[in-house]
């Protein structure tokens, strides 16, 4: 027990960093934590598509013997990202971990060491599986072959179609018993699709603002650091870029090159970069001239440690809150332009093509095929919103109240 | 000690370029820092003095800033002369900086530890563990009490005075042969600051350091200080030794500014002041930039036409006024008879 004792004693001591006075003062607001758990939510749903939704059984007994077509179907790609799920969670732990047992003058050395493991894991992994995976096309009707009688104790999926299936008798059915959420224009379970759906927007969305962020950063902490003609030239460049209208920019590339997810990501975060370069602009022009900035190159620091470890923790803040937006955003192109028949290609599902169908070759207008998909992007984009909203409001310093 | 020069500027001159036009900040200031010395550099604000300093680091900022003019001899090497590659061996490492504002002057992100770690990493090419050792070492000798607890402190968790004792563990923590203190106690009040100059003093004995104390404060640089220049727009007013420039102060500037010092035990009387306001740096007056508040001259059409440049008046003492006793030649002397003299 005296150790104990001693052992919180000591972690007090060890100060409250800036990023934990964020933390709390964004979780007070409860709005700010119920969007944080949706878009958790969503990314296990994103996480963990295909034991949620599959036409293949977990396990089945097929002839007498026991099969599992679920595991068996599942592509490298689909075990890459369980394998970055669990590390991504296990590399939190270990960083709360840090938190609590590592003294902090080692700690930046050894979440290097250990996001450097982890990593080299993650890579390592995803070669070996995509090596190892065999590609197996598993057509088999499993249901057909429990009404015939063949196979038997076949547990599924709490949703048991696959994303890519036609069945045409069952075409634009309204939400019923059998299809939570309805049918679309070819029979896919529309739930199903949903859930799969959230993997692509998802994608896009961190991909995409990633991309942007670290063009952003990179150019703009450049002009604003540097400032003079560097800026007057690096200026006029990004607003040349502003001037562009980003979203026919984007149809206009898609229409050229092939319709892929992959060049939508980059084609979105290529061109919405120019407010992140702005806002680390402004903010270094500020930082620049600060005593800690002088201090630090007083101290002989070289530039490299200058303008990314003592200026960019400082001024990164609002290039974080632009970030979340930034998700909300490019989810919201992404959507667009797969409503405009220029996103993914079908069968892969996405929020905005689904979105799409609700008007049906018919001319019916399918109220499920609008409303969920339609749910869907506008509670995502309502979540990512309000994060940044907190966040912003957390990092704000005139809200916080004085240390 | 010995007491050779450890950096001698001379001619220094740096303009800013602003887009109100040609600020001369500083013009021909020339002075030396013997090893092992405080050399105080006076003056009222806007003078110079910090533009001084930052030169001294090459660290003006450019635009708008530029040294047009000047050597300044550190150890063997100019220092205008190095690339900005060499000038980062010799920032924090030779020469360091104590910064006037502690409250702004520490990363508010990182703990004070890793301030202090960096800089020794950097210029002693020490490993983590070493240079965190190093720098609770640091704290304790600026007087840090629990230094082993404080230094996984973030600045915002430290009071101004330790704030700037930590400014002044990481200027020293490369055994820099020149401290640049730039005000160091002009935001601590009156109890810190004594304690703050005591433990540069302090230092100072122990490394063999010298520094250079820029400061307004005349108290402070009586004390500590082993010899003093006084600055006034943009240039040297008088050098001197300290003891001899306070027993017989040459210059009417520096006349004024001890006698605007308020001595305790003194009632009754007014504290006397310097009239006018320092001029701007854009608009300097002509003649001796003091004229138009100097109580000796003011009327002199010399003083308000010809600059008195700095010159050895006396044995080790330099000034810049004509009416410096033993200033003028004998020849300026006729030249002024003839030509200034109603």
């Amino acid at each position: 027990m005296i150790i104990m004792a001693e052992k919180t004693a000591q972690q007090k001591s060890w100060g409250v960093s800036y990023g934990e006075m964020v933390r709390r003062e964004f979780a007070k607001n409860k709005l700010n934590v119920v969007s944080l758990v949706l878009i958790i939510i969503l990314f296990a749903l994103a996480v963990f598509a295909p034991f949620l939704a599959n036409d293949k059984p977990f396990m089945i007994r097929l002839d007498g013997k026991l099969i599992f077509p679920l595991f068996a179907s599942l592509k490298a790609s689909d075990y890459s990202i369980l394998l970055a799920a669990a590390i991504g969670i296990w590399q939190l732990i270990l960083i709360r971990r840090n938190r609590r047992n590592i003294e902090p003058s080692i700690r930046g050395h050894v979440l290097s060491r250990q996001l450097l493991i982890n990593a080299s894991i993650l890579v390592a992994g995803s070669v070996l599986l995509y090596v190892f995976v065999p590609r197996r096309l598993d057509a088999t009707g499993y249901r057909e072959l429990i009404s015939s009688g063949r196979a038997s104790d076949a547990i599924f999926a709490p949703i048991p179609y696959g994303y890519a299936r036609t069945e045409l008798e069952v075409r634009e059915q309204p939400p019923g018993k059998e299809h939570w959420l309805g049918t679309d224009d070819v029979g896919s379970d529309v739930l199903c699709r949903l859930i799969y759906g959230s993997r692509i927007s998802l994608s896009v969305g961190f991909v995409a603002v990633g991309i942007s962020s670290l063009v952003g950063i990179a150019i703009g902490s450049v002009l604003g650091y540097f400032g003079g003609k560097v800026d007057f030239i690096g200026m006029r460049f990004v607003e040349i870029m502003m001037a562009i209208p980003v979203f026919f920019l984007i149809i206009t590339i898609v229409a050229y090159w092939e319709r892929s997810l992959f060049n939508i990501m980059i084609i979105i975060g290529l061109t919405t970069w120019t407010g992140n370069a702005r806002f680390i602009r402004a903010e270094f022009f500020k930082l620049r001239n600060q005593d800690f900035v002088q201090a630090a190159v007083s101290l002989g620091l070289p530039l490299r440690s200058i303008l990314f470890r003592h200026m960019l923790p400082n001024g990164v803040a609002p290039v974080l809150v632009n970030a979340t937006f930034g998700i909300a955003g490019a989810i919201f192109i992404e959507a667009a332009l797969s409503f405009l028949g220029f996103g993914v290609a079908p069968p892969t599902p996405s929020w905005g093509q689904m979105l799409s169908l609700g008007v049906s070759t018919t001319g019916r207008f399918l109220w499920w095929l609008t409303l969920f998909p339609g749910v869907a992007i506008f509670l995502t984009v309502l979540a990512y919103n309000l994060v940044g909203e907190g966040l912003r409001d957390a990092i704000d310093p005139r809200l916080r109240k004085a240390a | 000690m010995n007491n050779g020069t450890l950096l001698a500027v001379d001619n220094l001159s740096v303009h800013f370029f602003t887009e109100d036009g040609l600020a001369k900040a500083v013009q021909g200031v020339s002075f030396a820092i013997q090893e092992g010395k405080t050399f105080a550099l006076v003056g009222e604000s806007g003078c110079g003095k910090s533009v001084t300093a930052l030169s001294i680091m090459r660290l003006v900022p450019d635009p708008p800033g530029k040294i047009v003019s000047g050597r300044m001899k550190f150890k063997d090497e100019n220092i205008l002369d190095l690339t900005e590659k060499q000038m980062r061996q010799i920032r924090g490492n030779q020469i360091a900086m104590i910064f006037q504002e502690p409250m702004t002057s520490l990363n508010p992100v990182f703990t004070v530890g890793d301030q202090i770690a960096e800089a020794i990493k950097l210029h002693q090419k020490k490993d983590s563990e070493q240079a965190w050792a190093d720098s609770v070492e640091m704290l304790k000798g600026v007087g840090i009490g629990d230094a082993e607890r404080r230094v996984y402190e973030y600045p915002h968790q430290m009071s101004g005075g330790m704030r700037q004792r930590v400014m002044i563990a990481m200027a020293v923590s490369c055994q820099p042969d020149l401290i640049i203190a730039d005000e160091p106690t002009t935001a601590l009040d009156v109890t810190i600051q004594a304690q703050i100059l005591d433990l540069l003093d302090e230092l100072q004995r122990q490394n063999g350091m010298s520094v250079l104390l820029i400061t307004h404060d005349l108290g402070v640089v009586a004390e500590r200080a082993d010899d003093v220049a006084v600055m006034y727009a943009s240039r040297i007013a008088e050098k001197a030794e300290a003891k001899s420039l306070f027993q017989n102060p040459l210059h009417p500037y520096t006349q004024g500014l001890l006698k605007s010092v308020p001595q305790l035990g003194f009632e009754g009387e007014r504290l006397a002041t310097i009239p006018g306001i320092v001029p701007d740096p854009l608009h300097f007056p002509s003649g001796c930039k003091f004229h138009p508040r100097c109580p000796v001259g003011g009327k002199d059409k010399r003083c308000q036409m010809v600059e008195p440049e700095l010159r050895e008046a006396q044995t080790g003492r330099h000034v810049a006024c004509w009416y410096a006793p033993g200033y003028e030649t004998k020849q300026e002397r006729e030249e002024y008879e003839s030509k200034y003299k109603q």
